[in-house]
């Protein structure tokens, strides 16, 4: 991490490279973590707008963790203990025209309960098992963006892995 | 090769092309592939940082302005408050006054408990805020004092100053006459630059700027408390201006030498009986047309 040579991100250039560096990545984190249903994108924007407002009083190294840490009170605040439901994006136009009705229902099925599955897991579970999978992050990256170690999201990951399994296969 | 250490190094995307092969053997090997390709159907939706951002310098702009829009009625909010606290302030230093009309008297106590009693047609101004501090008072007629022991207290008139710690005495001040009568205690008098001591009974007059010596008096109180005038040698002048105060009323005079003395007393209840407690011993005639009194020689 390179040191940063300024006080605060006051200034707007510095502000927009930090949105374009870590907004992605916030928005997915809460979108994994909360659904969708509580708007990420709305989150995610507010939590920015605070930190731009109180940018004098955080110091550039705190200031992802403040917006992660914000981003998460505002979705906190929103939450009604309501189950966290991922919808499946609706498949991409059919590769395969000649597949039979039994796989598309096959494949429907399975697709329903993967999403019963993911919802089952724990939020930080969630979170590390769909940067990985959707996002082909690799585990250094998911444990620098969540601050905790390498080792922990492994065993995160690997743990949401083994659970899905049990669940979809009834192992 | 273990399984748990293969599946691991899988996920972290970190196999060698060996492992690779050997994962593949893996008869969880098609299970765990399904549900990764399924599991990329859970991706967030495309988001557009570029767009973000411009929303989001959207709305910090547009939170500036509306944090304009706010200032607004905080502003009148804070000019209401100035205003009333400004009130506040103004009233509570503003000077209390108290005065009496033509043919009236009343009774005033002050915040120490202390009275006055004011004649017809008086003044007195004083402030309440710091009486403990600063008991002093101006007073523009005749006023009788009943003042509570403590500090100072101090009467200012246009000409004198009167200062007292605990007593009773009457202040008569008109045009061309000023008395000062002490009923319990003892009173100092600022008089020009000289200083007078009084003590009960003492009486202090100067009539059109002369000094005039009196006899000590055995009264409580003056007499006016009990709605009579009396005088001891006072001119004529005098004794009418007061009965045109206490009656309202105005007198006027036909050949009759004002300057002259007189000696007596008049009610404030009955208008008749003052007029001829006044005009008989010095045998004047009276007429009276609505509020207008004339005296006239016999």
């Amino acid at each position: 991490m390179s040191k940063n040579i300024y006080n605060d991100i006051c200034e707007k250039s510095r502000f927009e490279a930090f949105f374009k560096r870590h907004a992605k990545d916030l928005h997915n984190f809460l979108h994994y973590r909360y659904g969708d249903r509580l708007n990420p994108q709305d989150k995610a924007q507010e939590a920015f707008i605070k930190l731009w407002k109180n940018c004098k009083k955080v110091s550039p190294e705190k200031a992802k963790s403040f917006l992660y840490t914000v981003a998460n009170n505002l979705m906190l605040n929103e939450v009604s203990h309501q189950k966290v439901v991922l919808k499946h994006q609706k498949q991409k136009p059919t590769r395969h025209s000649n597949e039979s009705p039994e796989f598309l229902m096959e494949e429907d099925e399975y697709r329903q309960k993967l999403e019963r599955a993911i919802a089952n897991l724990t939020e930080a579970e969630r979170v590390a098992f769909l940067m990985n999978r959707t996002e082909g992050k690799r585990f250094k990256e998911i444990a620098e963006l969540l601050g905790i170690s390498t080792k922990a999201v492994e065993k995160r990951i690997y743990g949401a892995l083994k659970k899905l399994r049990k669940e979809i296969d009834e192992l | 090769m273990n399984k748990e250490y293969l599946i691991k190094k899988w996920l972290d995307k970190d196999l060698t092309p060996q492992e690779f092969e050997d994962f593949k053997m893996l008869k969880e090997y098609k299970a765990l592939i399904k549900l990764s390709n399924y599991s990329k159907g859970f991706k967030a939706p495309e988001y557009n940082t570029d767009e973000a951002l411009q929303n989001t310098m959207r709305a910090i702009a547009a939170k500036k302005t509306s944090s304009k829009n706010w200032l607004q009625p905080l502003l009148k909010i804070a000019a209401i408050l100035a205003i009333c606290l400004g009130g506040y302030y103004y009233t509570t230093t503003l000077d209390s006054s108290f005065n009496t009309s033509l043919a009236e008297k009343t009774s005033i106590e002050l915040p120490d408990n202390s009275t006055v009693n004011l004649n017809a047609l008086s003044t007195i101004t004083f402030n309440k805020n710091n009486w403990d501090q600063n008991r002093s008072l101006s007073l523009n007629g005749e006023a009788f004092f009943n003042v509570k022991k403590g500090s100072n207290f101090s009467v200012l008139t246009d000409t004198v100053t009167i200062n007292v710690i605990g007593t009773q005495f009457n202040i008569k001040q008109r045009q061309d006459y000023f008395e000062v009568v002490c009923y319990e205690g003892e009173v100092q008098i600022n008089y020009n630059t000289g200083k007078t001591n009084l003590k009960a009974g003492d009486s202090f007059l100067i009539i059109k700027g002369e000094k005039v010596e009196r006899l000590a008096t055995n009264k409580a109180q003056p007499d006016w408390l009990n709605n009579v005038s009396s005088f001891i040698s006072v001119p004529l002048s005098e004794v009418l201006f007061e009965f045109e105060r206490q009656f309202n009323v105005k007198i006027e005079v036909n050949n009759i030498k004002t300057s002259q003395l007189f000696t007596g007393k008049f009610t404030h209840n009955d208008i008749t009986i003052a007029l001829k407690s006044i005009t008989e011993p010095l045998q004047l005639q009276y007429k009276k047309v609505n509020q207008t009194i004339i005296l006239v020689r016999e």
